[in-house]
């Protein structure tokens, strides 16, 4: 893409850096909420899997508008860019603002739309800002990466703050900020695109590595919040360990080896990173450390490497990045829609698991008959008044723990919390095993690509 | 070795060590405590007065049963303690409501006879229950259990 300056009030840098903050902005969104789904849950009182959808309703938009997006924007790269930020923060005030969830759905679904001109006009944008397209393109991805990977934390920090809605209150003013950088800008020749194909391999092992890296952001939220029952803002802080890790690694293995290699390498730290959380020996959030430690790297790798692979040699930029984007959030998609599920069963299934575990230590325990089912009602209101979060079993033993009885009512409740944590970490054991298994298949995918591209 | 190899070789190994550190941690069997079969004999605790000794026995012939209708004995007394009849757990189950019945009358028999094995009730007693258990009907036995022990009733 050819750019014609017509006012230098805005440097080429500060060009670069308003693109890249808007294109972390519409590929943040794709996880932006997560920690803030209890909040809409509880506002709008839908199932956990309805409220699933505020998540796959962006993804999926963003997946399906990505490439036409990308076509129209090769001849009005500016206004598309201009236009797709205006929709963006239009469609993030109704969100903060929804009456209804049938409204926040739609709003999440203009958003996007918007997210997807901004993206893919963005890549053609910084093609005609940077030095070279590869230049441009190593910009494009890791804006995306840090805005996928920072989403989290940075939602639940706001949700905690000032609630959900604030969220989308903050990103409306923060769109408009880029069309500073679209000042003077004009596109001076339209490219002529050949009827190239997308890179099938490196789009294919950015469906997979999406859809383990989804779990790794969305599952990891989630036990860390609901699961463990810390704030959102501590969560987000614990989750920040992966981002920060992917940025520090990319710097210095960014530059190692093939694309393949790189995708390779990072495919496996993604899967050993999760399948070390399917295997987490104790409940507690020091322990989610070392697999951060290798899915941040991995998500590095991974992204800029396939991508990088993706565009390598096509005279578009934007249509093959904007196939990029259609894989990896469609990778996000298929995460969720069949992760989901499989958290919910296994959740059921554990809970009874812990309820029977429980009910053992109750009717072997030493308190007074009669005792024994006053507590166990006690406790049983305070699961189902848990509203979704570990419950803290220990309200149930009030005034309880005082008196003769009193080391014996510890033990239970200390022996019934233990249960409860157990049935809850083990219920995202599987699912992480599973985005593990997506991480590999990745893998497989890039080694039979492997002699199709080498760069 | 080249750089391309190291790269992968480190991912490789990071991944492998993590994963192994984490099951040799306990990864593998941190998960809800599996419940006792109720089919193994459990030792009898010296009971400290009317009310312990009678729970020994309600959940003795909760093991009785749960092992005959080859349930968890913490499923048998949660339903019932919940409010459900048999039947209803027969249903749940996919259990007759013959078999479920003569599960818990068979679970009594058996409590009593390890009671007054264990010297906790005398042999008067024990015939007595044991004729409850095989000739009253159900929804009575069930009555007797629940306001006996006081433990699932409330």
């Amino acid at each position: 893409m050819r750019l014609r300056v017509e006012s230098e009030a805005v440097s080429a840098r500060t060009r670069s850096s308003l693109l890249g903050l808007a294109i972390a902005l519409a590929l943040a969104d794709s996880s932006v909420v997560t920690l803030a789904l209890p909040d809409i849950l509880r506002r709008f009182d839908v199932s956990i899997t309805t409220v699933s959808w505020v998540l796959v309703a962006y993804n999926l938009v963003l997946a399906a508008a990505a490439v036409p997006a990308a076509h129209v924007s090769r001849h009005r790269p500016v206004a598309v860019c201009g236009v797709g930020l205006c929709v963006f923060s239009v469609a993030s005030l109704v969100c903060g603002l929804a009456p209804s969830f049938e409204v926040l759905l739609g709003g999440r679904c203009v958003q996007a739309l918007g997210g997807a001109m901004v993206v893919a006009s963005a890549l053609d944008l910084l093609s005609g800002l940077c030095d070279s397209e590869e230049r441009a393109a190593h910009v494009w991805a890791r804006a995306g990466i840090l805005g996928a990977a920072l989403g989290p934390a940075a939602g639940g920090v706001l949700t905690q703050a000032l609630g959900w809605e604030s969220i989308f209150f903050v990103q409306a003013p923060l769109a408009l900020a880029p069309l500073v950088a679209l000042r003077g800008l004009r596109a001076r020749e339209v490219q002529r695109v050949r009827g190239e194909r997308p890179h099938l391999f490196a789009n294919v092992a950015l469906l997979f590595g999406s859809a383990a890296l989804s779990a790794a952001l969305f599952l990891l939220v989630i036990l860390l919040v609901n699961g463990w029952n810390m704030t959102p803002a501590a969560a987000g802080a614990v989750a920040t360990v992966m981002p920060l890790a992917a940025i520090a690694s990319s710097r210095v293995a960014g530059r190692i080896g093939s694309t393949a290699v790189r995708a390779a390498a990072g495919l496996i730290l993604v899967a050993g990173g999760l399948a070390a959380l399917g295997f987490l020996p104790h409940a507690g959030w020091q322990w989610t450390v070392p697999p951060q430690l290798l899915v941040g790297p991995g998500l590095g790798l991974t992204i800029g490497a396939l991508t990088q692979q993706a565009l390598h040699g096509r005279s578009s930029q934007a249509v093959h990045g904007g196939w990029t984007i259609a894989s990896r959030h469609a990778g996000v998609v298929v995460g969720l829609l069949l992760l989901t599920p499989v958290f919910t069963a296994q959740l059921n299934h554990n809970k009874a698991d812990a309820k029977r575990a429980g009910t053992a230590i109750l009717l072997d325990s030493r308190v007074p008959p009669l005792d024994k089912l006053h507590v166990a009602q006690d406790v049983l209101r305070t699961i189902d008044h848990s509203n979704g979060r570990l419950p803290d079993v220990s309200s149930a033993f009030t005034g309880r723990l005082t008196g003769p009885n009193g080391p014996e009512y510890r033990r239970i409740a200390a022996g019934l919390q233990d249960q409860l944590e157990r049935a809850i970490t083990d219920a995202f054991s599987w699912p992480f095993l599973l985005a593990s298994g997506f991480a590999l298949a990745g893998l497989v995918v890039v080694g039979v690509g492997r002699r199709q591209v080498t760069l | 070795m080249s750089r391309s190899v190291a790269l992968v070789t480190v991912a490789v190994a990071a991944s492998l060590a993590l994963v192994v550190a984490y099951v040799a941690l306990g990864g593998t069997s941190y998960k809800p405590a599996a419940v006792a079969d109720p089919c193994t004999p459990r030792s009898w605790r010296a009971p400290h007065g009317t009310a312990e000794t009678l729970e020994q026995i309600v959940l003795s012939t909760a093991d009785g049963a749960a092992c005959k209708l080859h349930v968890s004995r913490e499923d048998l007394v949660l339903a019932l303690a919940g409010g459900d009849d048999l039947s209803h757990f027969a249903r749940a189950h996919g259990l007759s409501q013959d078999d479920a019945e003569n599960a818990i009358r068979d679970g009594i028999v058996r409590a009593v006879d390890d009671a007054e094995q264990a010297g906790a009730i005398g042999s008067g007693l024990a015939d007595g229950l044991r004729t409850v258990a095989q000739h009253l009907p159900m929804s009575i036995v069930l009555a007797v259990l629940r306001g006996a022990s006081g433990l699932l009733s409330g």
